[in-house]
């Protein structure tokens, strides 16, 4: 990888107020971080999101330099790659949280590894599109991440059937904070994992739009809640409580 | 952008270098221990050479004690004398070499003329008794164990047979020197036999181990890698490739195509990787999720859980079998441009695959009029091979959303030898 992976030196104009539009809705730019080690990717996701209008306020090759500087940027987006050389997804996405816990974090990734897509949506990522996407599925997903939606690929939708699928199994009989899915929500899920978009699911199980998109959201959530409590726990049994914050 | 690749192994044949004569003698307390790499057979030889010198220190000792009694003191001396050249002579010539690059200790097959000369001098040293000892007298034999020390040689170098050779060679040899089969010849024949036989078992029982436990070092090395190649692959040319493609696809015309094109290595090349990084499975079983990695392509998606699916190999077959039917019937059936879905599922004791198009589905009760005039089709394919691993399936096509392909699998606990799922 070239040397000169860490520089901040991509700024985007924000050029058209309306397309994108803060997610407060008062016309502003939605101000993004991107967040990726490999120069030619950061600068066409850079460019992608200024010429969409978002205003692109940093674009940071190392992840520890992402965590230091993030809290001053004020984004409300931070578009990120997992595979850094300094600090892995999960860490990432826990450093960013930790110092503006504002922002939403959508993760690009030409990741096939599914244990690490899995864990970033854990540790708090709220969004994940595979680098393969075109750039106009790439500008909606950041528009929507920053409007606080789940942004779901089929192969999200996967893991996290499989992870509730595995809870289920590993837990005791008599657990009670296991996290379990609604058979709507499961249903959602599947849907999403076999392709079909939110409104043919809105079509499909007579829902409106934006109760799909609170199911997807809630897996997701309820997913993450149960990831710090679990971390907490593993804390405190290891005695570390004075560090752990949740 | 190039990365550099290091190599863990040595691209030439180490060389390797004998030991300095005067250290060979030290490195035999001094180094012990030092190198735990060394192999096992040089740590034999460093025994072999702490037993002779032991033994010609003991064999001194008595003759010093003994001598005035001898028919020819000075040939005793002299028989002694002649046993602790050999003894430094012996050490050096069998001292391992030490590898160059790493310090470890590289054992040289020991040379046959060494082994000739060893045994020949035992011999002489052992048949000088009938000259110098009057019979009766103590030690029986001038040597004492010290002879022992040529069968442990050979029992190193050659295996339990050279060893016995050698030692059956030094009990004719006693023989002649008492000029009969006493007691003392047997005693002496069992204590030599059994250390020559049972060194060489133990040398090449050793040999094997330290081959088996060396290429299992090398496997893992080789396991390490092939992760470390597919994550260098995962970080390059992953990423230069869906840029490619997404580039391409936004400039259009002829760099569309190059576009497509490398979109459909990368869809190829990703699930290469990641079944490269996947844990292995189990012996007899395969991971539904990796088979299913394979179909995957620019329209095809595929969605499953992080952790592996083990099925008994046969059955993966079956089920991957069934979803490439399920493929084709999307190919034949639907446009070129249709997307299709693959969902993988794995509960407690049930599996499940669902395979969407987005095609123009299935119009309302073709489908049972297909089946009803015997024209089953690629549907039926699929129905029989899920059947044999007695599962069902079910087909829908809701109205406008493409057709939908769901197989469940029953898993149970029996055919997963994973022993996971066991309980």
């Amino acid at each position: 990888m070239s040397a000169d992976s860490g520089g901040a030196g991509l700024r985007g104009r924000g050029m058209s107020a309306e397309t994108g539009g803060d997610p407060a809705g008062r016309g502003a730019p939605i101000r993004v971080l991107v967040v990726d080690d490999h120069p030619i990717w950061r600068d066409a996701v850079a460019r992608d999101l200024a010429a969409a209008g978002f205003e692109v306020r940093a674009g940071i090759g190392e992840g520890r330099q992402a965590v230091r500087v993030a809290p001053g940027l004020g984004c409300h987006v931070a578009v990120v790659d997992l595979h850094l050389p300094d600090l892995p997804g999960p860490e990432l996405i826990r450093g960013l949280l930790a110092g503006s816990p504002g922002l939403r974090i959508l993760v690009l990734s030409a990741s096939g590894e599914q244990q690490d897509v899995l864990d970033a949506v854990k540790a708090g990522a709220s969004g994940y599109l595979l680098k393969s996407a075109s750039s106009g599925e790439l500008v909606d997903a950041a528009r929507r991440t920053a409007a606080g939606d789940a942004v779901f690929t089929p192969g999200l939708a996967g893991l996290v059937l499989g992870e509730y699928r595995r809870l289920a199994d590993r837990a005791e009989p008599e657990a009670t904070d296991t996290p379990q899915l609604t058979e709507r929500e499961t249903q959602v899920l599947r849907l999403v994992a076999t392709g079909l978009t939110y409104r043919q699911i809105a079509e499909r199980l007579t829902l409106s739009h934006r109760t799909v998109q609170n199911h997807v959201q809630n897996t997701l959530t309820k997913l993450q809640l149960h990831n710090r409590v679990e971390l907490v726990r593993y804390a405190l049994d290891n005695g570390l409580g004075d560090a752990a914050d949740a | 952008m190039r990365r550099r690749i290091h190599c863990r192994v040595p691209a030439s044949r180490p060389r390797t270098e004998r030991a300095p004569r005067l250290r060979a003698v030290s490195d035999l307390f001094v180094r012990t221990g030092r190198h735990p790499v060394d192999g096992v057979e040089s740590l034999l030889w460093r025994a072999v050479s702490i037993f002779r010198l032991l033994s010609c220190a003991y064999a001194a000792v008595l003759t010093l004690h003994y001598a005035p009694e001898y028919t020819d003191p000075l040939g005793g001396y002299a028989v002694v004398a002649a046993m602790a050249v050999w003894t430094l002579v012996s050490i050096v010539g069998y001292a391992p070499g030490r590898d160059a690059a790493t310090g470890r200790a590289r054992p040289a097959p020991a040379s046959p003329l060494l082994l000739g000369a060893d045994l020949a001098v035992a011999l002489g040293c052992l048949l000088a008794t009938r000259w110098v000892v009057p019979p009766g007298q103590n030690p029986e034999i001038l040597p004492m164990l010290w002879v022992a020390s040529a069968p442990l040689a050979w029992g190193v170098a050659g295996g339990s047979g050279a060893g016995t050779v050698a030692a059956l060679a030094l009990s004719i040899g006693d023989v002649f020197v008492r000029d009969s089969v006493t007691e003392g010849t047997l005693n002496l024949a069992i204590l030599i036999l059994l250390p020559g036989a049972l060194m060489g078992y133990v040398a090449g029982l050793a040999t094997r181990a330290e081959k088996q436990s060396r290429r299992a070092a090398q496997l893992e090395a080789a396991t390490i890698e092939r992760e470390r190649l597919a994550r260098a692959v995962h970080d390059s040319v992953l990423q230069v490739l869906a840029l490619v493609q997404r580039r391409g696809a936004e400039i259009g015309g002829p760099a569309a195509e190059l576009g497509r094109l490398a979109g459909e290595q990368e869809s190829a090349l990703r699930a290469l990787v990641a079944s490269a990084l996947l844990p292995h499975t189990p012996e007899g079983t395969a991971d539904l999720c990796t088979a299913l990695r394979g179909f995957e392509a620019p329209l095809v998606t595929i969605a499953l859980p992080a952790a592996r699916i083990p099925l008994p190999s046969a059955d993966c077959v079956e089920v991957t079998a069934a979803v490439r039917a399920a493929l084709d019937n999307v190919a034949k059936h639907a446009g070129p441009d249709t997307r299709v879905w693959i969902l993988a599922e794995a509960g407690k004791d049930m599996v499940t695959v669902t395979v969407r198009d987005d095609g123009p589905g299935i119009a309302p009760g073709r489908l049972e009029q297909a089946e009803a005039e015997g024209r089953l089709g690629i549907a039926q394919s699929i129905r029989m091979r899920t059947a044999r691993l007695g599962g069902t399936v079910s087909v829908t096509a809701p109205p406008g959303q493409g057709t939908e392909i769901e197989l469940r699998l029953p898993l149970r606990a029996a055919r997963i030898s994973d022993g996971r799922r066991a309980a």
